[in-house]
């Protein structure tokens, strides 16, 4: 063995050009994969850490009040109670936060933007401040009253600043116009989509703008030290609020906004508690990432297949141009495998050091590109759900990258080696001389 | 010009809708101050006897006569100019025809230009308000007090006038409009009942009683429209034996939104019995096929 794999490195060394040519190909594929890969990493790492901040807890306790059977709102009422349960019998509980949901037009002495509302207590927020970075403004005024939070588009766009107030227009869950001057108390640096379309207030200008009573909120929304048990705590919560004698919703993987026309539909009267993951309301963010993953997983296809049809191409032009080398060395006794094996190897070698190389070039370009702190243009920032780019070449997704492509690679070598180990030693040296 | 505007907008193509909108754009594009003075000008100008200030019988007796007067006991049917204006967005304007039968609390409203809106509509059955939209083919339940083809108005303005049913008045005094003398009155929703505006303010003139002006307010007490019907329009009705009042004009003026603003003309009210099955949504639907 050791023997085949100094052959074949003292060929790959011989025949340097070409050597470099298709490594180099090999390394450049490797570096593309592990970028996007990267990238991909980078927007669902961001997409859980701020869309588990701004819009929604790991698991949330939220649901929908009907006054009357054609109406739905996104309420929770009288939640202490509901709050201390799920306090109680959440494992691996980190932190409940209780947030106000809305829909509302915010306007300004020049403009107006339709948005998502927000209610909040800051204090109790400890996620919030590391997630937000502030433009302007001072995120602890968010604990006093009839104040808001907006972003810099938002920001822009109401031509507003830092102390401007902003009135928030919309209609009770009965039908009744109202409003509610809030005071700009901090601008938030843009976080794409999720920041695109929310607006944070005051807990209680929530409760004011829809007329409700201090018992009442949007969603308790559960903070879990690993998010990812994130559906079987939801499976829990499900049944012991069920058992506390609350309704619960059938679950269903989407936002709760996407559910009203449903909600509406159903001939109920009262509350219903609805038990929700993070995935289940970042179902359509999802849409996104799933997305950029089949456009990767395409383009990555097509480049392997082209670095196949490389490396057989060039196996093929390495057989016809050592066939009285093959022919010497099976005349002295080398084994039809180990003449596969031989070229095999070849491929191997060169494989892994050019994914090697691909794979190294690729992670230091990610740290750069991170230190660079490079903003991305706003129509990226959308689907980046950031302000930067923010690339994470972990070490799994290295190392799936590094054995994908060597490994295809190798496979594609597989049937040139075949058919020079099938060579007869005799028509070998007669075809070479 | 701003016949030019509604043309252009309507791709009005006959001479009736030519005229038509001729009428409507001599109206459009007014001030507070202009329609204060088209008010002087149609609410029988000169020598008013100086109005007495209402007491509560007077002012019971004052809604109950606006909402009367806009009553119709049998058909109603009328076409409407909507223009929206909006400060970031180029104006719109719509042309719809609305048919009522106030008897058993129906209304309809059908778009009919310009070609993007043309057969959708609004049907209310029973308390609920349904938006047909031909583009998709569907149905959606809508709020009572919604937003009217995205405009100003709301299902209220084009509907009978319920006043005394859903708020208790209360006498400011007299306020002069201009040179008009007019009685105003607070209206505060009564308990129980669901309404867009909770409080409302009326401008009433002290010599016809016609509503001149109307602001409305928000439950937080925030001043969200202001309307101003100037001119109204009498027609007899057969089935009412007596005469149906409705606006020639409403001006509604965005309070929050500064700047923002929509226009309603009414034209060719008719008060001719129409067709049994005309409030349904399979008639609704057929006019877009």
């Amino acid at each position: 063995m050791n023997t085949i794999v100094q052959i074949a490195f003292r060929n790959l060394l011989q025949h340097r050009r070409r050597s470099l040519l298709l490594g180099g190909a090999v390394a450049m594929v490797t570096l593309l994969l592990v970028m996007l890969s990267a990238l991909l990493n980078g927007m669902q790492a961001t997409m859980l850490r701020n869309g588990t901040t701004l819009s929604t807890g790991h698991v949330n306790v939220a649901g929908f009040y009907k006054i009357t059977a054609g109406t739905a709102a996104p309420l929770v009422t009288k939640y202490e109670a509901l709050l201390q349960a799920v306090k109680k019998q959440t494992p691996g509980l980190d932190y409940v936060v209780t947030r106000g949901r809305g829909f509302g037009k915010i306007v300004s002495e020049e403009s107006s933007l339709n948005s998502v509302l927000t209610g909040l207590d800051i204090v109790h927020e400890a996620g919030f401040k590391e997630v937000v970075q502030l433009a302007h403004g001072n995120l602890d005024e968010l604990a006093r009253p009839r104040t808001a939070l907006i972003f810099e588009k938002q920001a822009e766009r109401l031509h507003v600043k830092v102390g401007d107030n902003v009135t928030v227009s919309s209609q009770t869950f009965r039908g009744v116009n109202n409003t509610v001057d809030v005071r700009i108390v901090a601008i938030g640096r843009d976080l794409g989509m999720l920041s695109s379309f929310n607006c944070f207030v005051h807990h209680d200008a929530i409760r004011d703008l829809y007329e409700l009573d201090s018992s009442t909120t949007g969603a308790i929304q559960v903070y879990l030290k690993d998010a990812e048990k994130a559906a079987e705590v939801a499976a829990k919560l499900r049944t012991d609020i069920e058992k506390t004698g609350l309704r619960v919703m059938e679950p269903q993987p989407q936002p709760f906004w996407r559910k009203f026309d449903t909600v509406k539909r159903e001939d109920w009267t009262g509350q219903k508690i609805d038990v929700t993951t993070w995935i289940d309301e970042m179902a359509f963010m999802r849409y996104t990432l799933n997305t950029l993953s089949a456009l990767i997983f395409v383009l990555v296809t097509v480049l392997l297949v082209i670095i196949v049809i490389g490396v057989m191409n060039t196996l093929w032009m390495a057989i016809r141009e050592r066939t009285r080398e093959i022919g010497a060395l099976r005349a002295i006794g080398m084994q039809r495998g180990r003449v596969l094996w031989m070229f095999v190897t070849e491929v191997a070698l060169l494989a892994l050091a050019a994914t090697a190389t691909g794979s190294l070039l690729a992670t230091g370009l990610c740290l750069g590109l991170n230190a660079a702190k490079i903003v991305v243009p706003k129509a990226f920032q959308m689907f980046l759900m950031s302000e930067t780019l923010w690339l994470v070449a972990d070490v799994p997704t290295v190392a799936r990258s590094l054995a994908i492509i060597a490994v295809v690679t190798t496979l594609g070598s597989l049937l040139p080696a075949w058919r020079a180990s099938r060579l007869q030693p005799v028509k070998a040296m007669q075809t070479a001389s | 010009m701003i016949f030019d505007k509604f043309r252009r907008v309507l791709g009005g193509g006959g001479f009736a809708l030519g005229l038509a909108l001729a009428e409507v754009a001599a109206l459009v594009d007014p001030t507070v101050v202009v329609a204060q003075e088209a008010a002087k000008e149609t609410e029988e100008p000169g020598g008013d006897p100086p109005a007495k200030p209402l007491d509560e019988v007077g002012v019971k007796a004052l809604i109950k006569q606006i909402d009367d007067r806009q009553k119709n006991s049998g058909d109603y049917k009328t076409l409407v100019y909507i223009e929206r204006k909006e400060k970031t967005k180029n104006d719109v304007v719509m042309e719809a025809v609305v048919y009522r039968r106030d008897a058993d609390d129906k209304l309809m409203i059908l778009f009919t230009q310009p070609k993007s809106e043309r057969g959708k509509g609004y049907l209310r059955i029973d308390r609920n308000l349904w938006m047909y939209d031909p583009g998709t083919g569907k149905w959606e339940r809508r709020t009572e007090r919604e937003r009217i083809g995205g405009t100003d108005s709301r299902r209220a303005d084009f509907d009978e006038s319920r006043l005394a049913e859903e708020f208790d008045a209360k006498y400011e005094g007299i306020e002069a409009l201009g040179k008009i003398q007019a009685h105003k009155l607070t209206l505060t929703v009564k308990k129980g009942v669901d309404v867009a505006y909770p409080r409302i303010a009326l401008w009433c003139n002290t010599s016809s009683g016609n509503v001149l002006k109307r602001q409305e307010f928000a439950a937080s007490g925030k001043l969200m429209r202001t309307n101003l019907t100037p001119k109204w329009a009498k027609r007899y009705s057969e089935s009412k034996k007596a005469d149906v009042w409705t606006p020639k004009t409403i001006y509604i003026y965005d309070e929050v939104e500064k700047g923002n603003s929509t226009v309603i003309v009414l034209k060719d009210m008719d008060l001719r019995p129409l067709q049994a099955n005309l409030f349904t949504k399979a008639w609704l639907e057929s006019q877009s096929r």
